[in-house]
């Protein structure tokens, strides 16, 4: 055969092959944080039935560690090759808006009823009164505590850092009277993630903010000391080594017996507890949650919202059946499917699931009542927001929070009060100078 | 026959030769040069990591991280990490190619385990390390308390035991190779040498250092070279020992700062320079490496 010939031939071969492929599936990328196999069951579930009834229409979902989210969005949107919709902090969505890479998912709030969602929620990466984030689901952090040891030691909900200390130290305990403490006041995570969460939190309680109007760090402010020296004493009534622990490690120390409270708790440690405490523990009569406490400058408790918004990618290709597949996700039966696998902690978005039986029926959220109504309360008076977030204007005004975050900057501040022994305000200071190089370098600080 | 075009054409050996190559050698350029290049290119920008902006800035890289005191502590930990594991290595493997050089029943099924290590995924070897070294359900903890050794259990992942559990990890999981190295070049040294040392009246540690250190100096040249680069731009395992909690600030090492100030603090500039910093560290210790030791073969 001729060559030209034998290069016609394959070169059609290779198209008929191919094309009825690439014609058939139009592919919807979408990346979320849900790693629980139970979520991730019904995320898929409910992406196969979309696709029954959107034929040429493909999800392709993959559920992904927090660690690695943002650096492979970011790589991404480098590459040029989002996906269609990815889940995120708050912070990263208000950056990658502020850097034009959103489309606005208006269309998918208007198909669930703007008044529908939790007004909480909709203030999540919305500029200018566009919705670039819609959160799947929120929910808050709680203070969980051991209900029997309190109960027993007579001690009351704690209104102020102090009594949550006195708290702490009176739970701290030998239990088998031989002086060898093997039960501790409190767990605390020592990454950089949760440290930084629980300084969101406790600067809100404080009173106190992150940085100024002009974007110029408040680290040595009072309010900043004041929260490093409760930190300090906090963790006295760690477990030894206590840094070392990680967000699923705290929760360890809780129903594995070794720590009495949990100051970054949240609902998923229902079901971890209902799966790993011993039985006759696994209920809320032994894990029951208090409101946070107040420090010393602050008039009410702040907490934070795991709220990660679905953000829709403006360089990604099939934009219109991403808006589509979110209009199915948001539909309450679907929803209902979804928020359900972990319910204590995925709290529904929407008005009308959380007001029907069908979710209020559900046997976990029957168990834990006192936990939902806890984190209703925190949301209900706007006492809940995003990581770093301490008033709602950080959102859009502050776009660095995510390089903040990144830098572990705050983290090393809080090791060097509580593990290097520093003063709080030379550690304040010198996470001041670190933090002004950033922003300076961002071109957000000036000066 | 070759017609007249044909021959017109036709080009001296040495150019075919070099023609036939060329692709790969332009496909090795792209692969290896070109990054490097551009790596140190984009050290004199300020430059985001991932969106397209950048202003060119001479040397404020480098002049900013030689005053950044977390990058001389990224340095000095990364140095301790470096050399201590380095020497635990060679001190165990050379032990263990020793023993696994002697007949006894089964060494071939042992030489397989010992290798074990080094065949395992990282990501797999840090997973079972921290399950083993956890503080409240780990298997060393339980160990070490029912022989008494300690009251309470020890925090390995915690800011006094961090660095410990990972050289711990990063030895077991490499020493194999200064193993294979080792027992390689044990197997060809003439038994004649050994006759002679005995004749001589050499017991079994003058033998080792005056037969078999000798004998090993140059394969043990090459191991410790190629570990130290190794080791000093490890970041594997470091970066899983922290992954879902551990006191990351007492295992930051280099290349760890290096991979935060670029994806963390998304400055691929000054991520950029350090990495220049490192390279440049690490041929410089290559060439005094070589120099001392052609100085130690004259001798």
């Amino acid at each position: 055969m001729h060559m030209s010939r034998m290069v016609a031939l394959a070169t059609a071969l290779t198209v008929g092959i191919a094309a009825p492929a690439l014609a058939q599936d139009k592919l919807v990328r979408v990346w979320h944080t849900e790693t629980e196999p139970q979520t991730i069951k019904a995320f898929n579930d409910l992406a196969r039935r979309f696709e029954a009834k959107n034929p040429g229409i493909k999800i392709e979902a993959e559920g992904l560690a927090w660690t690695d989210l943002e650096g492979k969005i970011m790589a991404s949107l480098a590459a040029g090759s989002p996906p269609e919709l990815s889940h995120g902090q708050p912070i990263t969505c208000t950056a990658l808006q502020s850097k034009d890479l959103l489309n606005p998912l208006d269309e998918v709030v208007k198909a669930i009823g703007e008044d529908n969602i939790w007004e909480q929620v909709k203030r999540v990466c919305n500029v200018g009164g566009k919705q670039f984030g819609l959160v799947h689901a929120a929910g808050t952090s709680l203070l969980i505590y051991r209900k029997d040891m309190a109960d027993k030691a007579g001690l009351k909900p704690p209104k102020t850092w102090n009594d949550f200390l006195a708290n702490a130290k009176a739970l701290t305990q030998s239990t088998k009277g031989d002086g060898k403490i093997d039960i501790y006041g409190i767990t605390l995570p020592g990454d950089n993630l949760f440290i930084n969460i629980l300084m969101g939190e406790l600067i809100k309680s404080n009173g106190g903010a992150l940085f100024d109007k002009n974007n110029k760090p408040l680290f040595t402010d009072q309010k900043m000391i004041e929260v490093l020296e409760f930190w300090r004493e906090l963790v006295k009534y760690a477990p030894p080594g206590w840094e070392g622990d990680g967000y699923l490690q705290t929760f360890q120390n809780l129903y594995g017996q070794k720590a009495a409270m949990m100051f970054q708790g949240y609902g998923r440690g229902a079901g971890l507890i209902e799966k790993f405490a011993p039985k006759e523990k696994a209920n809320d009569k032994t894990f029951d949650v208090w409101s946070k406490p107040v420090g010393p400058s602050g008039k009410e408790p702040g907490v934070q919202v795991d709220e990660e918004p679905w953000m829709l990618f403006k360089d990604a290709k099939h934009q219109k059946e991403a808006i589509e597949f979110l209009k199915f996700f948001y539909q309450d039966d679907n929803y209902l499917e979804y928020v359900s696998t972990v319910p204590i902690h995925l709290f529904p978005i929407t008005k009308s699931l959380r007001a029907s039986p069908k979710y209020q029926n559900l046997e976990m959220i029957q168990r834990w009542k006192g936990w939902i109504e806890v984190q209703q309360g925190y949301l209900d008076k706007d006492q809940g927001k995003p990581t770093l977030v301490v008033d709602w204007s950080d959102m859009t005004e502050k776009p660095y929070l995510l390089e903040v975050l990144g830098s572990g900057i705050v983290r090393d501040m809080v090791m060097d009060v509580v593990l290097e022994k520093w003063e709080p305000k030379r550690a304040a200071d010198k996470a001041q100078r670190r933090l002004e190089d950033l922003l300076r370098s961002k071109g957000y600080l000036k000066g | 026959m070759p017609s007249a075009n044909s021959e017109l054409f036709r080009l001296p050996e040495a150019a075919v030769g070099i023609l036939l190559i060329l692709p790969a050698i332009l496909l090795l350029l792209s692969l290896t040069l070109y990054p490097v290049l551009y790596g140190v290119w984009i050290s004199f920008f300020n430059k985001h990591s991932f969106f397209p902006q950048q202003t060119f800035i001479g040397f404020d890289n480098y002049i900013s991280l030689l005053r950044d005191p977390e990058f001389w502590a990224s340095v000095w930990r990364g140095t301790v990490y470096a050399l201590s594991t380095i020497a635990l290595q060679i001190i165990l493997g050379v032990a263990a190619a020793l023993l696994l050089n002697e007949v006894f029943p089964g060494r071939n099924i042992l030489r397989g385990i010992v290798i074990f290590p080094y065949v395992v995924p990282t990501v797999v070897a840090v997973i079972i390390w921290k399950w083993l070294l956890n503080s409240q359900f780990g298997l060393v903890n339980y160990l070490i308390e029912k022989a008494g050794l300690v009251d309470q259990p020890i925090s390995f992942m915690g800011k006094d035991w961090i660095m410990v559990s990972l050289i711990i990890v990063s030895v077991w999981q490499f020493f194999p190779f200064v193993v294979i190295g080792v027992l390689a070049r044990l197997q060809t040294i003439p038994d004649e040498l050994y006759d002679a040392a005995k004749v001589d009246g050499g017991n079994a540690w003058q033998r080792f250092v005056y037969v078999t250190l000798p004998q090993l100096k140059s394969v043990l040249f090459v191991i410790v070279l190629l570990r130290s680069i190794w080791m000093f731009t490890k970041f594997d395992t470091p970066w899983l020992m922290i992954q879902g909690g551990g006191a990351e600030t007492y295992i930051r090492t280099l290349p760890i700062y290096t991979y935060m100030r670029t994806f963390a603090y998304y400055e691929a500039g000054l991520g950029s320079a350090m990495a220049v910093v490192m390279f440049l560290a690490l041929a410089g210790a290559a060439v005094l490496y070589f120099r001392i030791w052609r100085r130690e073969e004259n001798l």
